[in-house]
Formats: C-alpha cells, structure tokens, sequence
C-alpha cells in the first residue's frame, strides 16, 4: 500500500491550497488574541454565531515584521487605538500553510476605518443602553459640593498624572486646602474595567470622607483605551454618588467614561485647574460678600451719622421756641390763677360780712327777748309772796312744821299751828 | 455663631444678611450684631478653603 510521511501530506496540501488560493482576501473578523514577539504581530481571528456567542470559526494570524513596522503605527494614528483583543476588523489576508505550523493567514493590510466605525457603533449601542437605563446623565446631575477639597484620585500608581494633578493642587496660588489620596488602578489594556470599578467601590465604601473622585490618566503615545468603552464601567461611574471627573487624555475622541462623567478635561493638571477654578470661585464669592457688607455697614454708619447731627443741630434753636411758648403758657396759667384767687377772696370776704350782720341782729333780738321774759318773771314772783296772800286773809295751817292740805292729815288732839300775816296762834283739834 | 455650623450652612447664611441688606431690611440696631456674625461667618469659610487643618497635614504626611 502507498502511504505518505506527514510532511508529504502537508506538503500537497500546502501545494494545493497556493495554488487554488494564490491571491490576497479581505477578511472581516474579530480579534481574540494580540501578541507582539521579535517585532512580529501574531493574533488570533474568531467569528462568533450572533445567536449564543459561540465559536464558530477561528483562525491565527501573523503580521510579519517590515508590515507591522507601518500598519501599526498607520492603525493608532487613525484610530487612536492599540490593535486589541476584542476588536472587530477588516485587514487584507493571503492564505498560508506551512507544514510544520499550519494554517494561518498572513497579514498585509489593515482597514483601520472600518474598526473605528466599529467602535464608534459599539459605543453608541452603550451610549442608547445607558440612556435607556435612564442612568447616562445621573452623575451629571449630582451638583458640585461648595467645597470641592477632598479628591479621591484613580490612576496609575506608577504614571506621572497623578503626581501633576497633586502638584497642581498643593501648590495653587490662592492657598486653598485640598486632600487628595490614590486608589491605584490599571489605566491601560483589558483589565481597566475590573481595576477602575474596584477602585470605586472602594471610595464608595468611604464616600463620607470625600467630595469627588478624579479618573486621570497621564497623556503620551496613544494606548488601549478600549477598557474605558464599557458598559459596565460606564453605569458604574454614571451613577456613582459622587461627581466624577475624568482626564483620560485621550487626543482624538472621548471614551464612554467621558461622556457619562459629571465633568470632563483633557489633562490630568485641567483636571486640578478645574478644581482649583471652583474653589476660587467660592473664595471670591466670600470676599464679595464680606465686601458688600462691610461696604454697606461704612455707609449705613456714615448717613446715621449725617443724620444724627442735622438733628443735633436743630435741637436748640427748636428748643428755644419751645421754651418761648412754654413760658408764655406758664404766664398765662399763673394770672388765670390769681385771678380765680381774687374772685374767690372777694366772695368769701362778702359771706362772711353777712355773717356778722345777721350775728348782730340775732343776739340784739335774744337780748330783747330775755328782758321781756325777766320782766314778766318778776311780775309772777310779786303775786305769788304769801305774805300779799296772808294779808288777804288766807291762813297756812301746819302739824309739826308741815302745811294741811287735806282734812285727812288731822286727827284729834293734833296740834295745829295756823300762821297769819302777823302771828302765828296755837290749837289743839277737839272731837271728830 | 453656631459652632456645628458646616461650610454650605455658614454661606446660607452669609447669603442671608447679604439679601438682607440688598433688600433694605437692615436696619442699624441689628447691623452691629449682623457684623460681627458676619465677620466670623466670612472667616470661618476662608479658613474652610484656605487653611491647611492639622487633619489634612497629617493625612498628607502619610502618604
């Protein structure tokens, strides 16, 4: 039986293969793999089934050394990319076969507006979903803290960014206070995405103890900023709870993270300038306010001034009127007085004149009154003398002093003693 | 001045007296009290912005 070594078999199939397929093809695939080694670029092509996501081609590719030397630099330049994994593609390929390694297809071209369009969609397709999460301005929305003086600062712990932004910051020329701190993340390449969100939650962890949260990334050749263009990382920083401020540096376009953060700058020290500006802005904003008041107080004080010695000087001259009138009142006042004095004298004066008068008259009629009296008492007395009565021939009787006036007082053998108007005679009562 | 007072509530504040004047409902019996109110307001916000406090020295020496 004839048999071929491998070599044989790979041979003929290699034979076969340039022969049928001898010109160079554009193919349109996604990147699974990038290596560069000694120069050369060796990748690795996959097409994936829309439905699952799963395998369903697969190839490797090589871009040799004198083409690498101008795609590369002709892909960044376009696209400000590095070629990557995850990259969709369009390059110009010729098929090889090489007995000893295989199928593999061998790069001579690149069409980097066809990637660029690419991303270009698939940040639109995060753009539309983040939108339509309702999250794409949420941390645009959060307003600035007036004091904007603790930054929470991710970037690359070894990189030069942070250190600008920090210099930047402490040696401002207003004085102002700030208090940055690293949480150190990878800023390039496929692993920005886990790195950067770790770094977040950490600050969110402590978000208390700042007022912001700066993600910079020092400038320079243009590298991998794929990492930035994903979803994830997006709602992660759109709905962060504290405002986000990104200078990634990127020349040409702004990465998803850029467009959902609450403000974006170019430059890690415009992103310091930013801060520094509004924490000026505050400064003066005091100032001005302090100003207006104390501007205010001076003139306040100066017109009370004015105003008080106007007054003070037209107190005396208004106080001399015053006294004028008041005097003149006092004047009046007095006489009304002593003219209510006179009148009240004069009536009293009057009053008593009568008095006097009618005094007189009364005791001259009491006087009068009492003579007539005397007289008639006089009168009495004459007629009533017992001896006028003795003389007439009337008699008082009495027993042991005392005058009978009644028959019953005698008795007989009483002894009587009848007095006359000139003597007296003695009896003794005879019988009954 | 309350002694609790944080930055945004102390410029509240000062924004207060500032319409308060701009209004015309200032008037000098309040002024000398507003002043001085005022003054501290003013300093304690410039020393918020401006003075480097021992916590944040200590927290920037650390690293």
């Amino acid at each position: 039986m004839e048999s071929l070594t491998l070599y044989e078999l790979n041979h003929f199939v290699r034979q076969v293969l340039e022969v049928n397929l001898n010109e160079s093809y554009w193919l349109r695939a996604e990147l699974s793999e990038v290596k560069e080694n000694r120069g050369h670029c060796y990748v690795e092509f996959v097409q994936k089934a829309e439905r699952n996501n799963s395998i369903i081609a697969k190839a490797r590719g090589q871009i040799w050394a004198n083409k690498w030397a101008f795609i590369r630099p002709y892909f960044e330049n376009t696209t400000g990319q590095r070629l990557s994994a995850g990259m969709e593609v369009l390059v110009e390929v010729e098929i090889n076969f090489h007995e000893a390694y295989g199928y593999s297809l061998n790069i001579i071209d690149i069409d980097p507006r066809f990637t660029l369009g690419d991303m270009a969609k698939r940040r639109q397709e995060i753009i539309k979903q983040l939108q339509d999460e309702g999250v794409f301005t949420m941390n645009k929305e959060i307003e600035l803290p007036p004091l904007l003086q603790r930054i929470a600062v991710i970037s690359a712990a070894t990189a030069a960014g942070y250190q600008d932004f920090s210099n930047q910051l402490q040696n401002n020329p207003h004085g102002l206070a700030f208090r940055t701190k690293l949480f150190p993340a990878v800023m390039q390449g496929a692993q920005v995405e886990q790195s950067v969100i770790q770094a977040l939650n950490v600050i969110a962890n402590e978000m208390e103890q700042w007022d912001a949260v700066v993600i910079i990334r020092g400038g320079g050749a243009a590298t991998d900023l794929t990492g930035f263009d994903t979803l994830l990382l997006a709602e992660n920083v759109a709905q962060f709870p504290l405002p986000v401020i990104t200078g990634i540096g990127h020349e040409k376009d702004d990465t998803v993270i850029d467009l959902v953060s609450h403000t974006r700058v170019k430059t890690p020290t415009a992103a310091a300038e930013f801060i520094i500006q509004h924490q000026v802005a505050q400064l003066r904003h005091v100032e001005d306010m302090a100003n207006s008041i104390a501007q205010f107080a001076t003139l306040t004080l100066r017109n009370e001034q004015l105003r008080l010695s106007r007054i003070a000087s037209r107190v005396p001259s208004l106080f001399s009127v015053r006294k004028a009138k008041e005097e003149a009142k006092l004047e009046r006042l007095l006489m009304d007085a002593l003219t209510a004095i006179h009148a009240q004298t004069a009536q009293q004066q009057s009053r008593l004149q009568l008095l006097d008068q009618h005094l007189h008259l009364a005791s001259e009629k009491l006087l009068t009154a009492l003579r007539h009296r005397i007289a008639l008492a006089e009168t009495h007395i004459a007629a009533a003398n017992p001896d006028r009565v003795l003389k007439l021939g009337f008699s008082i009787t009495r027993i042991d002093g005392k005058a009978v006036t009644s028959a019953q007082q005698v008795e007989p053998g009483s002894q009587l003693t009848t007095t006359l108007a000139d003597g007296e005679i003695h009896s003794v009562v005879s019988g009954e | 001045m309350d002694k609790k007072l944080n930055y945004t509530q102390a410029m509240q504040r000062l924004e207060k007296i500032v319409a308060k004047i701009e209004n015309g409902e200032m008037d000098i019996d309040s002024l000398t009290d507003n002043l001085k109110e005022a003054k501290e307001l003013v300093n304690f916000c410039k020393e918020k912005l401006t003075k480097v406090k021992s916590e944040v020295k200590t927290i920037l020496d650390e690293e």
